[in-house]
C-alpha cells in the first residue's frame, strides 16, 4: 500500500519534474553564455503565471493560448533589461550583475502587485482526469508536462541544427574562439539573454497547472531557490542538464514529501523545502562547477 | 600627526545628533527608532558586503536566529525571579552565539565559493533555516514565540515598557557605533588591507600570500554578529513576539543592499548616509504611496549600480581628495 503511495507520488514526481526542468532552462542559457546569474528568475516566471492567469480569468480563454503571448512578453522584457542595464555591466564586478538581476526581479513584482495586487489570485482550469492506477492525475497537469518535453525538444533540436543555435554553444564553449570564428558575440550576448527570460516567462505559463492555492506578485521567491537547486544539479551552463536536473528534483521533492509525511508532528512541506537548500549546499560542497561538469 | 580614528568622529557626531532630535523633538522618537535601525543595519552588513565584494543574499537569517536568541532566552528564563537585566544580557549573548553558530556553518561551505557561486549558496540561507523551524517545529515551529508577559514578569511591566519604547533603540545606537568601530579598525589593520586585495582581485591575493578564507570567514562571522545582535535589540526588544515569516522576510536583506549600495560600499559614512537617505525617503514615501516604496527603490538601485557604483560617499571622497575633510571621510 505505502509502495503504491509512493510509486505514484514519484510519478507525479517526474511530471512536475519535467515542468521544473524546463523553468530552468533560461537560467542555464543565460549563466552560460553571458556567466550572468539571474537571481530574479522567480519573478520572470511569477510574470509567465499573471498572463495566464489573465488569459483564463479575464478573457476566458483555455492557458495554453497564453503560451505563445508570454514567449513574445519575456523575449521583449529580456531585450529590455539586456540594453538597459545588463550589458551595461558585463565588465562590472560580479557584484553588480547580482545586485541588478536581484533588483529587476523585485521590481517586477512590486509591477505586478501594482496592477493585481498582492493577494493570492487562483484559477481552476476544470478538465478531466486521468487514472493510471498507482494515482489520479489532472489533464492539466499531463499537458504542461508534455508542453514542457515538446518545448525543451524544440530548444534542442534548434540548439544543434541551425546556425544561430552553434553560435550560441561556441559563446558557451569559448568566447574568444568563437568571436575569432567570427560569431557576433554581442547579438548572441542579447539574443540569449532575451530567449532565456523568454523561456522562463513561457515555463510561468505551465508552472500555474501545478499550484492549487493560486498566485501572488511574491511566488517567485521559492521558485529562484528551486531553480538554482535545479541548474547546480545540472552543471549550471547547460540547459539540457538543466532539463535532467528537473527531472531528479521532482522526483527528490516528491518522494521526500512522501518519506516527511510518515514521521510524526512534522511539517513536510516545509521540510522539503528544507532539503531542497540542503541538497543546494551539498552539491556546492562536493563538487562547486555542478554535477555533471566535465573534468 | 596621523591619528587613525578621525573618520569616527562624524559617525558619532551623525548618532549624537540624531539622538538628539529624538529626544528634544516631541513626535520624533519614531522616526529616528527607524532611523537607527536602518543605519545599524547597513553598518553591519556594510562589514562583509563592503568589505569583501560579496553579496549575502540570505543575511536577513542572522537578525531572524538573533531575534530567536532573545526570546528564547527570556521566555525561558522567566521563571528567574529578581535577575532582570542579567536575562536580558544573557538574550544578547545567545543571540550573538547563535548568529556566529550558524554563519560558522554556512560560512564553511559558502565561503569556499567564488562570485556568482557564493550568492547562490546564500539565496537558500534564509528560506532554508525558515522552513526547517516550522518543518520541524523547532522553537515552537510556525506558531512563533509571544513573550510580552515573560518579559513583564522578570522586569516589571513598567520597565518592560520604557524597555521597549526607549531602551531598545539606545541598544540598538550602541550596536550600530560598536559595528563602526569594528569596521574601523578592520580597516586600519592588517584585516582591511587583505580584505581590499581580495576584492580588487582575489586570485592576485591569493598569489601574494594572502589567505583570503580567512579573511572572507572573519568578516562574515563579525557581519553574521552584529546581525544578531540587532535582530535582539531591534526586533525581539522592541515588538516582543517571534514568527517565522516575519523575521526570515528578503525584504529586509533588500533594505540592507540598498542602504550599503546608495552611500557606498566598503566606506565607513556610507552605511550611515545610506540608512538616512533610505530611511527618511521610505518613511516619507509610505505617506505618499503607502505600500509601493520597493517600486520606487528598485529602479534607484538599478540606476546606482549602473552609474553611481561608487555610492554617496565614494563621490564625495573623491571630490574631497587632498582636503583638509579628507581625514574625516572614508
Amino acid at each position: 500500500m505505502i509502495g503504491n503511495q509512493i510509486l505514484g507520488n514519484l510519478l507525479q514526481g517526474v511530471i512536475l519534474g519535467t515542468v521544473y526542468g524546463m523553468a530552468t532552462m533560461g537560467l542555464s542559457l543565460i549563466f552560460g553564455v553571458l556567466k550572468v546569474v539571474n537571481v530574479g528568475h522567480g519573478a520572470f516566471i511569477m510574470v509567465g503565471a499573471y498572463c495566464a492567469l489573465v488569459f483564463f480569468n479575464t478573457l476566458g480563454l483555455n492557458p495554453i493560448f497564453a503560451l505563445p503571448v508570454a514567449f513574445l512578453l519575456g523575449g521583449i522584457l529580456g531585450l529590455f533589461f539586456y540594453y538597459s542595464a545588463i550589458q551595461r555591466l558585463l565588465k562590472a564586478p560580479e557584484l553588480s550583475t547580482l545586485l541588478a538581476t536581484f533588483s529587476i526581479g523585485v521590481l517586477l513584482e512590486e509591477v505586478v502587485k501594482l496592477i493585481f495586487g498582492s493577494e493570492f489570485r487562483g484559477y481552476n482550469w476544470m478538465v478531466d482526469k486521468v487514472d493510471l492506477g498507482l494515482t489520479i492525475i489532472p489533464y492539466s497537469k499531463i499537458y504542461a508536462s508534455l508542453g514542457s518535453i515538446l518545448i525543451a525538444l524544440a530548444l534542442y533540436i534548434w540548439f544543434n541544427k541551425t546556425r544561430a543555435g552553434s553560435a550560441i554553444r561556441s559563446v558557451v564553449e569559448d568566447e574568444e574562439g568563437a568571436r575569432v570564428c567570427g560569431v557576433n558575440v554581442r547579438s548572441t550576448y542579447a539574443f540569449s539573454f532575451a530567449l532565456g527570460i523568454a523561456i522562463t516567462v513561457l515555463s510561468g505559463v505551465l508552472l500555474t497547472m501545478f499550484i492549487p492555492v493560486g498566485i501572488n506578485p511574491y511566488m517567485g521567491g521559492g521558485y529562484t531557490l528551486k531553480a538554482f537547486v535545479i541548474a547546480v544539479l545540472g552543471g549550471l551552463s547547460s540547459p539540457y542538464g538543466a532539463f535532467f536536473g528537473g527531472l531528479v528534483f521532482g522526483l527528490i521533492e516528491n518522494g521526500s514529501y512522501t518519506l516527511f509525511a510518515l514521521i510524526p508532528g512534522v511539517e513536510p512541506f516545509a521540510l522539503t523545502r528544507f532539503l531542497s537548500f540542503v541538497i543546494l549546499l551539498l552539491i556546492l560542497l562536493i563538487r562547486p562547477e555542478g554535477i555533471l561538469s566535465k573534468r | 600627526m596621523k591619528w587613525k580614528y578621525y573618520p569616527y568622529i562624524p559617525v558619532l557626531l551623525a548618532y549624537v545628533v540624531l539622538f538628539l532630535i529624538g529626544k528634544g523633538v516631541s513626535g520624533m522618537w519614531q522616526l529616528m527608532s527607524m532611523l537607527f535601525f536602518y543605519c545599524a543595519l547597513g553598518q553591519a552588513f556594510n562589514i562583509f558586503l563592503g568589505m569583501t565584494g560579496y553579496v549575502d543574499f540570505g543575511y536577513v537569517a542572522f537578525l531572524g536566529v538573533g531575534t530567536y536568541g532573545m526570546a528564547i532566552t527570556i521566555s525561558k528564563l522567566s521563571y528567574l525571579q529578581g535577575y532582570g537585566i542579567l536575562i536580558i544580557i544573557a538574550g544578547f549573548l545567545l543571540s550573538m552565539f547563535i548568529a556566529t553558530l550558524l554563519s560558522v556553518a554556512v560560512g564553511a561551505v559558502a565561503l569556499r565559493l567564488r562570485g556568482a557561486y557564493f550568492a547562490i549558496a546564500t539565496i537558500g540561507v534564509n528560506e532554508g533555516f525558515r522552513f526547517l523551524i516550522e518543518g520541524a517545529k523547532i522553537w515552537n515551529g510556525s506558531e512563533g514565540i509571544i513573550f510580552m508577559s515573560d518579559l513583564n514578569r522578570i522586569i516589571g511591566s513598567k520597565s518592560a515598557s520604557s524597555l521597549c519604547t526607549f531602551w531598545a533603540d539606545v541598544f540598538v545606537v550602541i550596536i550600530a557605533l560598536l559595528a563602526a568601530l569594528v569596521t574601523l579598525i578592520y580597516m586600519r589593520s592588517k584585516i582591511g588591507y587583505a580584505l581590499m586585495a581580495l576584492r580588487e582581485d582575489e586570485d592576485a591575493a591569493k598569489v601574494m600570500g594572502i589567505n583570503v578564507t580567512k579573511f572572507k570567514i572573519i568578516a562574515f562571522i563579525t557581519s553574521a554578529c552584529f546581525a544578531g545582535l540587532l535582530g535582539a535589540s531591534a526586533w525581539a526588544l522592541k515588538t516582543p513576539y517571534v514568527f517565522p515569516p516575519e523575521v526570515f522576510e528578503i525584504h529586509y536583506t533588500v533594505e540592507a543592499i540598498i542602504i550599503v549600495l546608495l552611500g557606498g560600499a566598503g566606506t565607513l559614512l556610507g552605511p550611515i548616509v545610506g540608512g538616512l537617505v533610505y530611511g527618511l525617503s521610505k518613511y516619507y514615501l509610505s505617506v505618499i504611496v503607502p505600500g509601493f516604496q520597493l517600486l520606487i527603490f528598485a529602479p534607484i538601485v538599478i540606476i546606482i549600480i549602473i552609474l553611481f557604483p561608487e555610492g554617496i560617499i565614494g563621490m564625495i571622497k573623491k571630490r574631497t581628495k587632498g582636503r583638509w575633510v579628507e581625514r574625516f571621510i572614508i
